[in-house]
């Protein structure tokens, strides 16, 4: 262990963390606003890596130009699935019922994605996967680079539709208190389905780099989705600056620890951290302490 | 609206929430420009009309016209426009957003920036907090703070009648008072009012008319003096006398 690969490690974990925080964000979102648990999620963002996958295979568009279909794609199929299963689920056990229907869900897609693509491993190709650049004497990918810039720019995009626009102050009021944001006029149901629209959509940019940057298939999602409902209960369930914070925090520390005491222990520290700091702070890092009543 | 078109109408409502019918028949009226006050028993059905004004529970039977046009089956956006507005029991302020932001909140449904703004002003200055305490956080302001924040609020949308489910709860007696001198002044600038109050002795006195509500049923109805005054609605549902004890001489 020396300085030059600790200190690559903490650039590894910040530029990948921040794609981790973007598709924790949408899960987040998506939790904080609907008191859904999307277990789909995972299945999604490996849906995005394969969409881009196509279009770079089949029509040769680059992956970050394929953006342009695959963001909107996502937006339509998370639409799409909330107004056919989710708007159906009510009730006290909606949180529960919701882990199972996003589970059938998912179920679904991974059987069409292994129907389609078959189950060997694919990567996603393109200049800046393969190139490098010195930064810092530290020699880093492009994509890693090109990641960080596309989650920052989507996580700023985000940031300026929730706090500058007025359906951004109808998601917040709808994620503080549903029945109080209905009283003063806003359509709950409408602005739970643009955000499950929304928390899906930012699973197109997640799959592209995951894809750009790790070998994948449809299974790959069983991974994704522990890392990411780990990074949203330890930021807090719906606190989207948790999500962002735990996202970045966790993937620096796995990295670092892959470093300092080997691979092995990287993929148990995730959790590791995560019943220290739930044993502290029950509520995660930004969550708010719920009440039970009796 | 006619002559005998009551200003809101309330007719054999029956509502519950699943386990069972919560309201079993309600008919009442409330007449435009006065407070009127429902009070009665914990369980009795008193929060549970209002959501059903308000648009929030669809009741299973029943009906409600607000000056003729029928209210049941309108989502609560819907109700809003009608000039029907609510502030609900429990805090109801965005904790996380400042006070500006929520107080902006209250005209949702209005698109006219410029009649936001002029809003905006003219509840600054009934509501100095609202200036005050601007860039706050609405969690951060006391009890009282919010309970004005939220009067504050619902008065944006300029709305002719004010739903208040227990505006007095977990009030110290000196903001109570500021509290009820408020409904007083909302009610002197021509909203009508009609609140569900606990404390029903100070209620009832600065109300134009009493419902008293029991086990889901209108038990009494009456000038607000006629309820206050009435013994048998005291001892029964009211934890004893309403009215005042003599003064020692």
């Amino acid at each position: 262990m020396n300085g030059t690969a600790v200190l690559h490690s903490i650039i590894d974990g910040v530029l990948t963390g921040s794609v981790y925080a973007l598709m924790a964000t949408g899960l987040t979102l998506i939790f904080g606003v609907m008191n859904i648990i999307n277990v789909a999620q995972g299945i999604l963002v490996i849906l995005g890596a394969y969409l881009s996958y196509a279009l770079s295979v089949h029509l040769g568009i680059d992956l970050f130009v394929g953006l342009a279909i695959t963001i909107p794609t996502l937006f339509v199929v998370g639409i799409v699935v909330e107004r056919i299963f989710l708007s159906r689920i009510k009730g006290p056990e909606r949180v529960v019922m919701s882990i199972l229907v996003t589970y059938a869900i998912a179920l679904v897609i991974e059987g069409l994605l292994n129907i389609v693509f078959s189950a060997n491993y694919v990567e996603l190709h393109a200049w800046y996967v393969v190139r490098s650049v010195r930064v810092f004497g530290i020699w880093l990918p492009y994509i890693y680079l090109l990641g960080f810039a596309l989650a920052v720019v989507l996580l700023g995009a985000l940031y300026v539709m929730l706090y500058r626009t007025r359906f951004g102050a109808s998601v917040r009021a709808s994620l503080a208190d549903q029945t109080a944001a209905a009283l003063v006029g806003i359509n709950v149901r409408r602005v739970s389905t643009i955000c499950f629209g929304l928390g899906v959509a930012v699973t197109a940019a997640g799959g592209m780099i995951y894809g750009a940057t790790n070998a994948f298939n449809a299974n790959s999602s069983y991974d994704l989705i522990s890392r990411l409902l780990v990074i949203i209960v330890l930021g807090g369930m719906g606190s989207l600056g948790g999500a962002l914070v735990a996202g970045i925090m966790m993937i620096t520390i796995e990295d670092l620890v892959s470093v300092v005491w080997g691979p092995t222990w990287s993929n148990l520290s995730f959790f590791v951290i995560l019943v220290i700091v739930l044993s502290l702070r029950p509520q995660g890092l930004f969550g708010q302490r719920s009440v039970r009543v009796a | 609206m006619t002559e005998s078109t009551p200003f809101l109408g309330i007719e054999g409502v029956v509502a519950g929430y699943g386990g069972g019918d919560v309201l079993k028949g309600v008919d009442f009226t409330v007449k435009e420009g006065g407070v009127t006050c429902i009070v009665g028993p914990n369980g009795s059905g008193k929060s549970t009309l209002l959501k059903v004004i308000s648009g929030l529970l669809k009741p299973r039977l029943g009906q409600i016209y607000f000056k003729g046009t029928p209210l049941v089956g309108l989502t609560p956006r819907a109700i809003l426009k009608l000039g029907i507005v609510q502030v609900p029991q429990n805090h109801s302020l965005f904790g996380e957003m400042s006070v500006e932001e929520n107080v902006e909140l209250g005209a949702f449904i209005v698109r006219d920036r410029s009649v936001i703004a002029r809003r905006m002003d003219s509840v600054r200055e009934m509501f100095p907090i609202v200036a005050e305490r601007a860039k706050d956080k609405a969690g951060s302001l006391s009890s009282g703070q919010q309970r004005l924040v939220e009067f504050a609020r619902c008065l944006m949308l300029e709305p002719e009648l004010v739903v208040l489910d227990e505006p007095s709860m977990g009030l110290d007696p000196k903001t109570l008072r500021v509290m009820f001198d408020t409904v007083k002044m909302m009610n002197a600038m021509g909203r009508t009012v009609l609140l569900v109050e606990q404390n029903a002795r100070q209620a009832l006195k600065m109300s134009h008319h009493g419902v008293v509500l029991e086990n889901g049923q209108v038990r009494l109805s009456g000038t607000g003096s006629e309820v206050l005054n009435n013994p048998e609605i005291g001892v029964l549902f009211l934890g004893g006398a309403l009215l005042e004890k003599p003064k020692a001489s």
